[in-house]
């Protein structure tokens, strides 16, 4: 860069011939002093940082599901023939409420839920048109399966823990904290819905099936092992993997 | 929860929150987004750019950006870049072949996952209140908004021509800022942050970062662990993270982009070196492609065009990523669909009972090659993690993403300082002298 000043005399035509538009400005404003101008600004980027509101009722637009929509929705969606015929992951009467989502797409405020029913092996997606306050469309199909409820983390910890296979994570439990495991107090656990792929050996019901594989952790943050096993809600039962 | 609590005082606050936020309405065209004034990010960047949209948590997709739009010093209208922007999927496959996830589909990002801002995780910005995206969703501050100094923007000093030669001339010498919105999602031991930076020259920055820790007792051979801890005892499994995001452009409100893919070649030899030539595809029905040195895709408006009357238009930029040949959806780097609402996820797809059950990944999506008349573009960023002994711990953030560049969405640089305003087209569009040692003939007055 030095020697490209040094030489700035050969260089010089070229590098000025590109700013010849405004090369009169700066003729003119280097006419008086000689001193370079610089735009160089010091402000400090900064954003607004609003008081959060309480929740409104009813959401317009864009905005995510309310609670007391998402409340309105479920009395809505579970019509009476759902919550007779339909099973949750404990067996209780009525399909396991998964999850509720706003359709932006659908112009007003529609709401789409998820129920899963262990008894027919289906998905649910009940469409619920909140401006009207009913049920505008019910679809349901075998083999689709979205993430696990926390009901259903919770009762795959409890299927593993009453299964032989939970003794490697009641020893795992007793090494990370030198306590005997208490059922599932004291543990978090994380579900993956698992779908059982072509080569897999020892659950292949799942994708079928409703099956979770479990991340199990301390509540101070420790891992314990569980992720060789595969838990299947809809048969209750534990399979290992491989 | 607490708001519940101070509901009356909270009102209070409401109004007084609305007030400020509502456009009067000789700026209706900045209102164009529809969502509720907790759900707008509204932000002016130090050098004039402002950034709107709307924004919500989905529960698999986690941080869902909406009516994305941007307005600049030289342009104070806002223009629609983006009708929406999210994660499409986050597929974890580990080198051993025993395990993989599919993050979005098989867990979820928002909901449970979703982590409340806390400690540093929004240090210098704002964290915004809002819908977790769950079951039975709670209110919580989960979106940090921040405004962050992304370097020199631009740099130009004009020299002038002096008795004895060059002078200093104006230096325009500017600063660059990004709006950054970035939420985190805690998938057990992997922490996620889902990134986008909103820059002041217009471009659009989507990443993904990873921390927290590596997968425990994940175990590998040479060939697919490396050993972290003392000696080599234990090697941590290699794996990927194949991050998928699903963009939708909506160009000034127009939509219907023409997609476009550019390759460039050595064409021949010229006077004193190759010559290079630049060729244009278009892409007219859905498919999936891949990147080879020196292509690139836009997306331009059929309906919209500049002051300079160039269609606006917004290029894809990819930088480093990792292909996972172990799938047929993880190899094409994007994918152009047609847009359809039973097409959600790049992976994992079949989970919607009023879709088709056999459209499970991008592959499936444009098997059928239909015309694309409203494209929806799905970009694949791959990273191949191989362990070390500093991802213990925490493990430090690494990212993967991709740039969304402005390619002729303005007429000129949208931060073009006063003095430069002029400065469009062929600088030498006459026979004007060329500034020497003497003071050019076209100097006024
Ligand atoms: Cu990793």
């Amino acid at each position: 860069m030095i020697h490209h000043r040094k030489w700035g005399w050969g260089l010089g035509v070229a590098t000025a011939s590109a700013v010849t538009a405004f090369g009169v400005a700066s003729w003119q404003a280097n006419a008086a002093p000689a001193t370079p101008t610089p735009t160089v600004a010091a402000e400090r980027a900064t954003v607004s940082d609003p008081q959060p509101v309480p929740e409104a009722a009813t959401g317009s637009g864009n905005d995510a599901l309310t609670s007391s929509e998402v409340q309105r929705a479920r009395a809505i969606a579970l019509t009476p023939q759902l919550a007779a015929d339909a099973e949750d992951v404990t067996g209780k009467a009525g399909p396991e409420y998964l999850s509720a989502e706003v359709d932006p797409e659908a112009g007003g405020r529609e709401a789409e839920l998820y129920f899963y029913d262990y008894r027919s092996e289906k998905l649910f997606k009940q469409v619920v048109d909140l401006k009207a306050g009913k049920l505008v469309n019910s679809f349901s199909a075998a083999g689709m399966q979205p993430p696990a409820s926390e009901q259903e983390s919770r009762t795959a910890l409890e299927l593993l823990i009453a299964d032989p296979a939970g003794d490697t994570l009641e020893e795992s439990y007793r090494a990370a904290t030198g306590k005997a495991l208490n059922g599932i107090e004291g543990l978090v656990p994380t579900a993956h819905v698992y779908t059982a792929g072509p080569a897999d050996k020892g659950a292949e019901k799942c994708g079928r099936n409703r099956c979770v594989q479990l991340i199990v952790a301390t509540a101070d943050g420790r891992f314990l092992s569980a992720g060789e096993f595969i838990i299947d809600l809809s048969g209750r039962t534990v399979a290992r993997l491989k | 929860m607490t708001y519940r609590k101070i509901a009356g005082a909270a009102a209070l606050l409401t109004a007084a929150a609305l007030g400020l936020t509502v456009p009067s309405p000789a700026r209706a065209a900045a209102s164009a987004t529809t969502c509720g004034s907790a759900a707008t990010v509204k932000e002016t960047l130090p050098n004039g750019t402002t950034w709107q949209l709307c924004w919500r948590i989905h529960d698999k997709a986690g941080l869902v950006l909406t009516q994305v739009y941007v307005s600049t010093k030289l342009q104070p209208e806002p223009v629609q870049v983006l009708d929406s922007i999210r994660l499409a999927q986050l597929h974890v496959p580990y080198d051993t072949g025993d395990v993989e996830y599919d993050d979005l589909t098989d867990i979820g990002m928002g909901g449970y996952s979703l982590e409340s801002l806390d400690g540093d995780d929004c240090k210098g910005g704002s964290a915004r209140q809002g819908s977790d995206g769950s079951a039975e969703p709670a209110q919580r501050k989960v979106l940090c908004v921040s405004a962050e100094p992304s370097g020199l923007a631009y740099r130009a000093r004009e020299e002038s021509w002096g008795e004895n030669g060059p002078e200093p001339g104006t230096l325009y010498s500017r600063q660059g800022h990004d709006l950054v919105l970035r939420t985190i999602s805690k998938l057990s031991w992997y922490e996620y942050v889902t990134e986008y930076r909103l820059h002041d020259d217009g471009q659009i920055s989507a990443r993904l970062g990873a921390t927290g820790d590596l997968a425990p007792g994940f175990e590998a051979d040479a060939a697919r662990g490396w050993p972290v801890g003392s000696g080599d005892a234990y090697k941590a499994a290699m794996h990927y993270h194949n991050a998928f995001w699903r963009v939708d452009f909506n160009l000034d409100g127009k939509g219907g982009e023409k997609v476009q893919q550019y390759d460039t070649k050595l064409d021949g030899q010229g006077e004193m070196t190759a010559k290079v030539k630049t060729t244009r595809t278009d892409i007219t029905t859905e498919g999936a492609f891949s990147k080879v040195d020196q292509r690139w895709w836009r997306l331009a408006s059929r309906s919209s065009a500049n002051a300079d009357g160039h269609p606006r238009s917004y290029e894809l930029v990819t930088g480093a990523n990792d292909r996972y040949q172990g799938h047929p959806e993880t190899k094409p780097d994007v994918t152009f669909s047609e847009k359809s609402l039973c097409e959600k996820w790049a992976s994992g797809n079949d989970s919607d009972p009023e879709c088709p059950p056999d459209i499970r990944t991008v592959v499936d999506f444009v098997k059928d090659k239909q015309t694309l008349t409203d494209p929806v573009m799905w970009v694949r960023v791959g990273f191949h993690h191989v362990p070390r002994d500093e991802d213990q711990s925490p493990m430090p953030m690494h990212w993967q993403g991709f740039d969304l560049v402005p390619r002729d969405f303005t007429a000129m640089n949208p931060l073009t300082p006063d003095g430069r305003t002029g400065q469009n087209g062929n600088p030498e569009p006459s026979a004007e002298p060329e500034p020497s040692g003497v003071q050019p003939s076209g100097s006024r007055g």
